[in-house]
């Protein structure tokens, strides 16, 4: 047994790639990767939800799908996650599904759908800002509820950074308003300070500063002349200076920013949606940090108050402005009760048309002032779609490709070589290649390749023990290969570009062995030649070739955007299968064959 | 033997004197030396599986609307489609609206958008990312042999071949993509492997006879490029991804112009470097 060593460890880790890709309970159905707000679905199926029945009829994957969803009615059924939802359909249902991940392989957007999209940073960034722009989109992404996103940094050889997201479904609209908005908060109190002969005192907390209108709308404070919407500071206050009538000057106060914001309140006491007059308001209260609050004290102190008619509250005379990114989102205005006071818990409101639109904008509010502003704004530079339909197709006719280019390798072999016993198993070892570095790429496997180490291990000592040639590859592979099978990939189209070229390399390499150590018997030469010798050689040309290929793909690694990258990994994993795992085996096959 | 076999050395150099003046002319022509896709140039592309379609009334009442626009057919076992591009970032969602009000059924559609500022950074890590490759190529090569003339050989017959190969491309209106670039370093390994066979037979084998040696080889070396072509070649007729399409076509024809040039270029060169150095001689 022990004389097969090689093809036990080829077997073991084949056998170790097909259960880190299949181990798992079966799955059916289409999972739900993108809800569009206002669709008849929305606020009733959600994100990562799995639907197996529409109407009562299975849905098991997505050309089930696309049927159930040609003739739907008025009101549908739907089975998501084991439960029963009613849903009455106005024009569109509204979602997007693919496929359910049936192995444990994580297929790319290429191959199953979804949207890939480059951000460009307007400015040079650098790798920390951009390392500070994932962290925040992906802190956003995840208090929005996006599922199945994924946020890269990217470097171009031009030396700029970019920011890569793949979702397997994104609307355009998330995009705009939740991931390229910069998110700078600023929230300003309108200051009003009354003249009486064009002269009076701006009142900050204790601190007293005389100002006099000087005409031409120009005011004169501590000394300076400031015009009409200069901004100026005073106490550490930013203050901008908005209107001079002749009997008040109004200036607004930035009270707090960003930075001041230490908490994002979205437990239902202080936070919620309710109609109102025909519009829903949301609101939501957040938690400022002392300084912030304290200069909102100061701002509003000698601010005087009104009664309002309509409701008999009392009111300051000023409003309290929110702004995202310069624009206002939030106009409200201040209680009487909380002039001059440090007031940590300020609530931001803003109503919409609809309750979707409401609780969209809350939620969008919600994750970009949790997350902080991006220390850059970004625009869109490229945006990549690709449907479901196009990706399944894809896997289906890859695995097809593959069978057809498999039975053609299998009879051109045959054909030269007459042996089914050396053909065979140049298409079994490519065929095992394939499984191997899925395998590799596979999820949650590190426990079953735990056991493949173990196991190639004692095979290795063994045959050591037993003297055996165990060669420093050997050690290589039987632990090199299973620990690189610990990590994950996603396979996407380079990636299954870097398998065939993998693949290819692999059955030229198979014949250059079996070339080598077969065909020279014929020739008078080669018969000085012992097997050992034989297979030596054939190594060489196959260790050089493959050095050729690895050195090739190395630079590749560090540079490029996805593809160029995915496919260097790729080829060189392939390539290591190879030469450490598959090609030591098939040369053990070859020579049992010469023998007989 | 009354033929020489350094005459067939005609045959590759008549290869690369052509190959360089389809690229040459194609640069006088339109002012670049390759035809870069979208995705390394800018733009925007809309791949729609539509089944069979007259393009020229589509393309007609599209570049009414959203100006000069190219469509491209693309076939496969599931289903044949049309590829559109435009030059700059255009309304996708317009045009898919356009499609549909001409009846196509652009259910399964893709989209893809490229800054132009992004596909220029695409396109010059695609020739960093070649250079290096073959920069370190190189050095293997060199180091495995440790001798000038047939390492040089092989760099030579991996450079003839990307050559070659790109001229074609432009021939056969391939553009140069990323996918594509993936090809072409597919190209150079598949290409130094059957030089390195061939090499390494040469000069690290005893017993006699060049000519001998160079045609047991050739049986290995055309053996290996047959599987590829024919393995290649169902991926080429099977597949309905554009992407898969495209590497598998720029593969073929490196792998057939690497045949030319492992075979009448390499080889020759190894066979004189051999005989001056009586290398193989008993």
């Amino acid at each position: 047994m022990i004389k097969y060593w090689r093809i036990l460890i080829l077997a073991v880790t084949v056998f170790g790639a097909i259960l880190a890709i299949g181990y798992g309970p079966p799955r059916d159905g289409v999972e739900i990767v993108y809800v569009s707000s206002g669709s008849s679905a929305a606020g009733i199926l959600s994100q990562g939800m799995i639907i197996n029945s529409v109407n009562a009829q299975a849905v098991k994957n997505i050309k089930d799908w696309d049927a159930v969803m040609q003739d739907i009615g008025n009101n549908i059924t739907v089975v998501a996650n084991g439960e029963e939802y009613e849903i009455e359909i106005n024009e569109t249902l509204g979602i997007d599904v693919i496929e359910v991940q049936r192995l444990n392989l994580d297929f790319g957007l290429d191959l199953r759908g979804g949207t890939r999209i480059t951000l460009t940073p307007t400015e040079n960034a650098t790798k920390d800002m951009i390392d500070e722009v994932v962290a925040t989109l992906r802190t956003r992404a995840n208090i929005y509820g996006l599922q199945e996103i994924r946020f890269f940094s990217v470097r171009g050889v031009d030396g700029r950074y970019y920011v890569q997201i793949e979702a397997a479904g994104v609307g355009r609209d998330i995009v705009d308003n939740l991931l390229t908005k910069q998110g700078m908060f600023e929230a300003k109190v309108l200051k009003p300070v009354n003249l009486i002969n064009g002269s009076g005192t701006l009142e900050l907390g204790k601190n007293i500063h005389d100002i006099e209108s000087v005409g031409n709308k120009t005011i004169e404070l501590d000394g300076e002349l400031i015009k009409i919407n200069d901004t100026f500071t005073v106490d550490d206050t930013e203050f901008q200076l908005m209107n001079v009538t002749s009997g008040q000057v109004v200036m607004l106060a930035t009270v707090y920013d960003g930075s001041d914001i230490e908490m994002v309140k979205t437990d239902p006491q202080s936070s919620g949606i309710f109609p109102r007059g025909g519009v829903f308001q949301f609101y939501f209260v957040v938690l400022v940090s002392e300084e912030g609050a304290q200069r909102f004290a100061d701002v509003t102190t000698g601010i005087p108050s009104f009664v309002d008619l309509n409701s008999g509250e009392r009111y300051l005379d000023s409003r309290i402005l929110l702004y995202l990114d310069g624009q206002t989102v939030s106009d409200l205005q201040i209680g009487a009760n909380l002039g001059g006071v440090v007031y940590t818990t300020p609530q931001i409101q803003g109503a919409r048309s609809t309750m979707e639109e409401a609780i969209q904008e809350k939620l969008e509010l919600q994750s970009i002032l949790r997350s902080g502003a991006l220390p850059t704004t970004l625009e869109t530079s490229s945006i990549q779609v690709i449907s479901p339909t196009l990706g399944s197709d894809f896997i289906q006719s890859a695995f097809l490709a593959g069978l057809a280019a498999a039975a053609m390798v299998v009879i051109i072999s045959f054909v030269k070589y007459r042996r089914i016993k050396v053909a065979l198993p140049l298409v079994i070892m490519g065929l095992s290649e394939v499984i191997i570095i899925l395998g590799i790429a596979a999820t949650n496997d590190t426990a079953i390749w735990g056991i493949v180490l173990f196991i190639n291990f004692m095979i290795v000592v063994t045959a050591w023990w037993k003297k055996a040639e165990v060669d420093i590859f050997a050690w290589i592979g039987a632990f090199l290969i299973p620990l690189v099978g610990m990590a994950s990939w996603t396979i996407d189209l380079p990636v299954i570009a870097g398998m065939l070229a993998a693949i290819g390399m692999g059955i030229d390499h198979q014949i250059i062995i079996a070339d080598e150590t077969l065909s020279g018997d014929s020739d008078e030469e080669k018969k000085s030649y012992t097997m050992k010798e034989k297979v030596r050689r054939a190594f060489f040309i196959i260790f050089g070739a493959s050095a050729t290929t690895i050195a090739a793909m190395i630079p590749l690694m560090s540079i490029g955007i996805g593809l160029i990258r995915g496919f260097a990994i790729t080829t060189i994993i392939g390539v290591l299968v190879g030469i450490l795992i598959t090609r030591p085996a098939y040369a053990r096959i070859v020579e049992l064959t010469a023998k007989e | 033997m009354a033929f020489n076999y350094k005459l067939l050395i005609i045959i590759p150099i008549a290869l690369q004197i052509f190959a360089v003046s389809v690229i040459m002319n194609h640069y006088l022509v339109s002012g670049e030396f390759f035809e870069r896709a979208i995705d390394l140039k800018g733009g925007t592309a809309i791949t729609v599986t539509s089944g069979p379609v007259d393009i020229n009334s589509i393309k007609s009442s599209l570049s009414a609307k959203f100006g000069t626009v190219n469509i491209r057919e693309f076939r496969g076992i599931s289903g044949t489609g049309i590829i559109v591009e435009f030059d700059t970032e255009t309304d996708s969602d317009g045009v898919i609206q356009e499609l549909k009000s001409l009846g196509i059924d652009t259910r399964g559609s893709s989209i893809e958008s490229v800054n132009p500022a992004l596909g220029e950074a695409f396109w010059i890590q695609g020739q960093i990312g070649i250079i290096l490759a073959f920069i370190m190529m190189g050095v293997i090569v060199f180091i495995l042999f440790r001798t000038f003339v047939p390492s040089l050989a092989v760099i030579l017959s991996a450079t003839s071949d990307i050559l070659v190969t790109l001229s074609m491309m432009l021939i056969f209106n391939i553009e140069v993509s990323l996918a594509a670039i993936a090809a072409l370093l597919m190209l150079i390994g598949y290409s130094v492997d059957t030089d390195i066979m061939l090499t390494s037979r040469l000069l690290k084998t005893r017993g006699s006879g060049i000519p001998k040696k160079i045609k047991s080889a050739f049986k290995t070396g055309i053996t290996m490029t047959l599987t590829s072509v024919v393995a290649i070649t169902a991926i080429l007729l099977s597949s309905i991804s554009p992407v898969l399409a495209q590497i598998a076509s720029i593969l073929l024809m490196g792998l057939l112009a690497d045949l030319v040039f492992t075979w009448c270029q390499n080889s020759v060169i190894l066979r004189w470097y051999c005989e001056r150095r009586h290398i193989g001689d008993e």
